[in-house]
């Protein structure tokens, strides 16, 4: 009974919680997304993630080795959901940020992303990373 | 609810999805134990734990125990050690799919559930080196015979599992409207077009109109799935609508080692009893031998014909009845694993044209 009990309720947290973590329900939508995403330098220049930084040190793909978020400047099928897709891509950008110790340029990352549910759309949402302390000393 | 708990039955058919399994949890952990050679670590990388409190599993201890869930799935595949592999295996599947958020997958999740049902079940009892090695040292072998209350668990898991996915799905206006695998198609549809599939049979995948009877179809095939499985009834039509609907996933969506696993996971629905059908063949039949090498599930008792008088190929049935001829054969073929799939919907066909004739109901099983 109790195993019937979780797992309902694990079902049920699904129609609320985007990822819907145990609540089989899958190929819920046929949702896409892209993102425009750059790091904010301390100088306010805005610098596309595609471009590798922290002297060749990081790309975008390599720090998330996500499928679901790889390439996000390409209108891609949201294949967790999008909001499964735009909350990992919030925690990924904040993981990117703090996991770059070769990086002295970044104050933080945005991301802005378009999004098209069931086809239904365009819609936007801007999502950005923590901010990273500045180093004292020479950049 | 004191019966159920009470209630014994034979793990044969769950020990055929032990060793699935085992060839299953392989391929599943295949990708990370690559990362793993490759001194990528999961915590090289993007990572979110489920619970920011939790004591964060070093990268090197997740390598190692890859290797360990491994190693324990070939063991329990081969049915050695086979509680404490199954076990074992169940807990790195579960650990690497905790570890991360990003791990989550339903298809994963599945997995780890049908592993932890088998870890409570003695399933090495039968069909497994544990037993073997057991006869080798003269010891009587220890029956096939299990409490099954862990066997009724996986069943209502794997049953709220389809109802879950079906029930979501009827409630969403997309997805029962076509939308949602309408759309899916048309943007999967590069390929199609390398295909032998001509032009006009991509225009009819792709046509809109199409999706409106075939998304409410497949939301009433799941649903039929989970609630068909539980009657004996409908247990061989859900059966067989559960393989085709798993292998239509395959072929449509990338779902890792999903298919196998639920297509394996159908064995839990296999009436827990061994040898209660009699299969009876002329003396010295080459069928003999193909049916013992294709009854996994251990349905038949294979005897040889009393007289020279009798029928051939006769069944005597869980009930007692005797069946001969086609509806023999039928019996039969819809109860080895293999031939299931494309026997069963012929004799579903014949039984609508011509129904049940047994030749006498005089015989009853033990």
């Amino acid at each position: 009974m109790a195993v019937v009990v979780v797992q309902v309720g694990f079902a049920l947290n699904g129609y609320r919680e985007p990822h819907k973590f145990f609540a089989f329900q899958p190929f819920n939508e046929s949702s896409t997304w892209s993102a425009e995403i750059v790091r904010v330098t301390w100088d306010d220049e805005r610098i596309p993630v595609e471009e590798r930084w922290g002297d060749g040190a990081y790309s975008w793909d390599t720090l998330v080795d996500m499928a679901a978020l790889r390439h996000p400047e390409r209108l891609r099928h949201a294949y967790m959901g999008v909001g499964a897709t735009v909350d990992f891509l919030d925690d990924a950008l904040d993981w990117v940020a703090t996991h770059t110790p070769a990086d002295h340029q970044t104050r933080y990352l945005e991301a802005d992303v378009t999004y098209y549910e069931n086809t239904r759309g365009p819609q936007h949402t801007t999502l950005r990373s923590v901010e990273r302390e500045r180093e004292r000393g020479p950049a | 609810m004191t019966s159920v708990f009470d209630r014994t039955g034979s793990v044969r058919a769950l020990a055929v999805l032990r060793m699935v399994l085992g060839a299953v949890t392989v391929v599943h952990l295949a990708p990370f134990l690559r990362d793993a050679r490759n001194g990528i670590h999961y915590d090289d990388h993007f990572w979110e734990p489920y619970w920011s409190g939790i004591p964060k599993l070093p990268g090197e201890v997740w390598a190692v125990l890859l290797w360990v869930g491994v190693a324990s799935a070939v063991l329990m595949a081969c049915g050695i050690l086979t509680r404490l592999t199954t076990s074992v295996t169940f807990l790195v599947v579960a650990g690497n799919l905790l570890v991360s958020q990003t791990h989550f997958r339903h298809n994963r999740t599945f997995l780890t559930i049908l592993l932890f049902g088998l870890a409570l079940l003695p399933t090495g009892r039968v069909l497994s080196v544990d037993a073997w090695w057991r006869r080798l040292r003269g010891r009587p072998a220890l029956p096939d015979q299990a409490l099954l209350w862990p066997l009724y668990l996986l069943r209502t898991q794997v049953s709220l599992v389809y109802l879950a996915s079906g029930i979501s799905k009827l409630v969403d206006p997309d997805w029962l409207g076509g939308i949602v695998l309408w759309d899916r198609v048309v943007r999967y549809q590069y390929h199609l077009e390398p295909t032998p599939l001509p032009d006009w049979g991509i225009d009819f995948l792709t046509w809109r109109p199409l999706y409106l009877l075939v998304a409410p179809a497949a939301i009433a095939i799941e649903l039929f799935v989970g609630l068909g499985l539980w009657s004996a009834r409908t247990r061989l039509a859900a059966l067989w609508l559960g393989i085709v609907f798993h292998l239509s996933i395959e072929v449509s969506a990338s779902v890792e080692v999903f298919s196998l696993a639920a297509i394996g996971a159908l064995a839990i629905w296999v009436t827990p009893s061994t040898r209660d059908r009699v299969l009876r063949l002329p003396a010295g039949s080459p069928v003999a031998v193909v049916v013992r090498a294709l009854d996994w599930f251990g349905r038949f008792r294979i005897e040889p014909e009393p007289g020279p008088g009798d029928a051939g190929f006769t069944v005597v049935d869980r009930d007692g009845s005797v069946l001969s001829g086609r509806e023999a054969v039928g019996v039969v073929l819809t109860r080895l694993p293999l031939t299931f799939p494309f026997a069963a919907p012929v004799v579903a066909v014949g039984a609508l044209r011509a129904p049940r004739t047994p030749v006498a109901a005089a015989v009853r099983t033990p």
